[in-house]
């Protein structure tokens, strides 16, 4: 930050509404879509806000090197990227610090919502690749990737559902975007929750915060979350709709019909040419 | 009784019920580990996933590819975490790298490393992948969906548990298809009835064995039949 | 799906191409059909997504300020990057570039810059001081196979799409403001081929390559140059580098036919 004090600083206490419009507690625009990496066992794309994401999920598959197997359990292994050009200003290609932090967090943070014990000796990868950020890339990471994780169809405890949540312009908001994180008593909180045992998975803080305002910012929290969690819900739930299926929709499917026919005729004669050899 | 998609961590019942696989009881109340269905106001609570890797079971029939040949055996893929393995002492053929094989899980050990038995080598035929958990559909209750695929495409088919369909002879083609859409739609119902239709519309005769008058709740049962027919299928072996 | 590649599906393509049969029932000189997408990217000077058949690659363009070189010193310059995520294939793995990695950003780098498209001088800001790199990186989101086509198309819908941010006083880039597109003289395409049981089949699938005997990519422009080849593993005659070439030409005009739809 720079020590200069703008001018035209919104005051929320005041304004009532945040500078993209929204409410203290009101999401960026949110949606989420699985299965769009079919080469993978299990994938999302996620777009929130401006952040763009996939995650892309490979196993339970054996660890290697085999050192690293554990005969107890699989390891779930994140790897958190971003490309060149997901930043105002261009990111160098090979992974920072930054990268490695954010992965062992998230790694964390799913582990805790795995049934990892079924899958001993393995690693469950799960690889996030961040295409356009403003904000709240990490958090956008874990939702996707528990998503991810879900339609892998791995054994879990429960999904992953995550926010930022904090302080920005003398109030307390969830979801902070550019503006918000870069305000002078700005206070980012990743924050992820097992929706259904409200147990804590993720939790890390920048910025300077009172006691009494953590109360309140974690209450947000909880309740940003289940939101997130209904959108993720509906994005896994809604691949299967568990209608009834009728003949003209295999039809479709098919070649022309004569071929088909001619075809089963003659395997039909194959058929029982071969029953009369074996006679 | 209505079916439901669940997602992982979702209530299936608050009450004491029998249970059954894919589920988890936390504080007295029962969960779903996985995305899967559900059957509401059943006496077992228990979920049939709808996506994921092979997780071997005893019994399974499987399709396995070999990966390695050395002196002691064969690696083989059998589509699930971990690779299996089969000495040459248990199978008569001499195998080579890329060569299919039918075989029976015989035992899982407590690393999910499954030990096959009954393994014999396949000549020819094709392989249609499929999601594994799904196979239960392409079998049917009482193996019903298996024998109209049988008598409509004219193939001889073993389905592998693990997600790989053989097929030699007949229309391959179209088993093909027919197969895909059943995984597409393993989900939906009235899959058995569409498939008869469909083949009956192509001018192909075939009669499902119609052993199951309640046909509503077929989903979770199906997914317990055993393959039956193998034996009438490996015959041109 | 399954994406570990067993020598039993590697056997079926062999045995299909020699009775000049794709297993996705393709004719052996036909390419995939792609979409495109512009623009997702508000970060980036200019995006594109494509998807050729299953295959997905994202490719962007940052602009940066830098000194020329010293030899060069009223000249800009590009650079292309690629990066197979792990994310696009089980076979990858996130580490250092891999040489798959490596030659597939070279070689699209080398279609693009060698077409002379892009005048270099014109990045030029003052001479000997300041000029503009015009940063393009793609990455396989799904690898389905051909990265060198869809890293191509994706490139050159990028840089089509560019914009050059404005500048202050000091050189400085002026956020979310810009001063004009970046400018090409002509549209250079990658096409690739390999040869399976003594067939040239054009585009291949992730199963093709690993199958093939042999693999070859051209760029071609729009007025009837070559600007860059590279011969992979494997090797070909005389007559089947031609027989390419004159295909090259084809599939890449019709590529790009499709892509200036896309942009217009």
């Amino acid at each position: 930050m720079s020590g200069k004090v703008k001018e035209n600083m919104p005051d929320y206490k005041k304004d009532k509404k945040r500078v993209d419009g929204r409410k203290m507690d009101e999401l960026r625009p949110l949606s989420i879509k699985v299965g769009v990496i079919p080469n993978a066992d299990g994938s999302a794309y996620l777009e929130w806000g401006q952040n763009k994401v996939y995650a892309a999920v490979y196993g339970p598959r054996e660890a290697l090197p085999k050192h690293t197997q554990n005969p107890l359990k699989a390891n779930i292994k994140v790897t958190y990227r971003m490309t060149t050009f997901s930043v105002p200003e261009r990111k160098q290609p090979r992974p920072n610090r930054r990268d490695m932090e954010i992965s062992k967090v998230l790694g964390e943070a799913l582990d805790k919502a795995v049934f990892t014990e079924q899958f001993p000796n393995t690693e469950i990868s799960v690889f996030v690749e961040v295409i356009d950020s403003n904000a709240g890339s990490r958090v956008a990471c874990l939702t996707a990737a528990s998503c991810a994780l879900a339609d892998a169809g791995i054994p879990m405890k429960d999904m992953v559902a995550a926010t930022g949540v904090g302080k920005a312009f003398g109030e307390l908001v969830v979801d902070l975007d550019k503006a918000e994180e870069d305000a002078p008593d700005a206070v980012d909180i990743p924050f992820g929750i097992l929706p259904n045992t409200k147990e804590i998975v993720l939790l890390q803080m920048d910025g300077l915060l009172k006691k009494s305002e953590w109360a309140e910012i974690a209450k947000l929290g909880y309740a940003a979350c289940e939101k997130i969690y209904e959108i993720q819900k509906k994005a896994l739930t809604d691949k299967y709709q568990l209608s009834e299926v009728s003949q003209n929709q295999i039809v479709d499917k098919s070649t022309p019909k004569k071929v088909e026919k001619d075809s089963v005729k003659t395997k039909k004669e194959s058929k029982e040419k071969a029953k009369k050899v074996k006679k | 009784m209505s079916k439901k998609v669940v997602i992982p961590g979702e209530l299936i019942s608050a009450e004491r019920k029998r249970l059954g696989s894919n589920v988890f009881v936390s504080n007295g109340k029962i969960y779903s580990k996985v995305l899967g269905i559900s059957e509401e106001g059943g006496e077992k609570a228990s979920v049939v996933p709808l996506e994921g890797r092979y997780p071997p079971q005893q019994d399974d029939v499987v399709i396995g590819v070999v990966t390695r040949a050395i002196f002691a055996g064969y690696n083989i893929n059998i589509n699930s975490f971990v690779e299996s393995f089969i000495p040459k002492s248990a199978i008569r053929d001499d195998l080579k790298v890329g060569d299919l094989v039918s075989a029976k899980v015989e035992y899982v050990n407590e690393l999910r490393e499954a030990d096959l038995g009954f393994a014999r080598r396949l000549y020819g035929g094709e392989v249609i992948e499929v999601t594994p958990v799904r196979t239960p559909r392409l079998i049917g209750k009482g193996g019903s969906m298996l024998e109209l695929l049988k008598q409509g495409t004219g193939c001889d088919i073993i389905i592998g548990k693990n997600g790989r369909v053989w097929a030699r002879n007949g229309n391959t083609e179209l088993l093909k298809k027919v197969v895909l859409f059943i995984n597409d739609n393993s989900f939906k119902s009235n899959l058995t009835n569409s498939v008869e239709e469909f083949f009956k519309a192509e001018g192909i005769p075939v009669s499902a064995p119609k052993r199951d008058a309640d046909r509503v709740n077929n989903f979770v049962e199906e997914s317990e039949v055993i393959v039956n027919d193998l034996e009438e299928s490996e015959l041109l072996n | 799906m399954r994406t570990t590649v067993l020598e039993y599906d590697l056997s079926k393509i062999v045995e299909l191409a020699r009775q000049g049969k794709r297993l996705d029932g393709r004719g052996l000189e036909e390419a995939r059909d792609f979409t495109l997408e512009l623009g997702m990217c508000k970060n980036a000077e200019s995006s594109a997504r494509i998807r050729l058949g299953e295959t997905e690659v994202i490719a962007g363009i940052k602009m940066g300020v830098d000194k020329p070189y010293p030899d060069n010193p009223d000249e800009g310059a590009i650079s292309c990057g690629a990066e197979l995520l792990a994310l696009a294939h089980s076979e990858y793995e996130a580490g250092p570039p891999s040489l798959d990695e490596i030659e597939v950003a070279r070689v699209v780098d080398r279609g693009i810059r060698e077409s002379k498209a892009i005048d270099f001088k014109k990045l030029c800001i003052t001479e000997g001081e300041a000029c503009w790199i015009a940063f393009m990186d793609f990455y396989a989101i799904n690898s389905s196979g051909n990265l060198f086509d869809a890293g191509s198309i994706a490139g050159l819908a990028a840089f089509l799409t560019a914009k050059i941010p404005k500048l202050d006083e000091n050189n400085k880039i002026i956020k979310n403001e810009y001063q004009g597109k970046l400018e090409l003289k002509r549209l250079p395409l990658l096409t690739t081929f390999v040869k399976i049981g003594g067939q040239i089949m054009v585009d291949p699938t992730y199963l093709e390559e690993k199958a093939s005997e042999a693999r070859f990519s051209v760029a071609t422009t729009d007025d009837g140059l070559m600007s860059a080849m590279q011969k992979g593993p494997g090797s070909f005659t005389l007559e089947e580098v031609n027989k390419m070439i004159d295909l090259g030409f084809k599939i890449a005009d019709e590529r790009r036919k499709k892509l200036l739809k896309e942009i217009k």
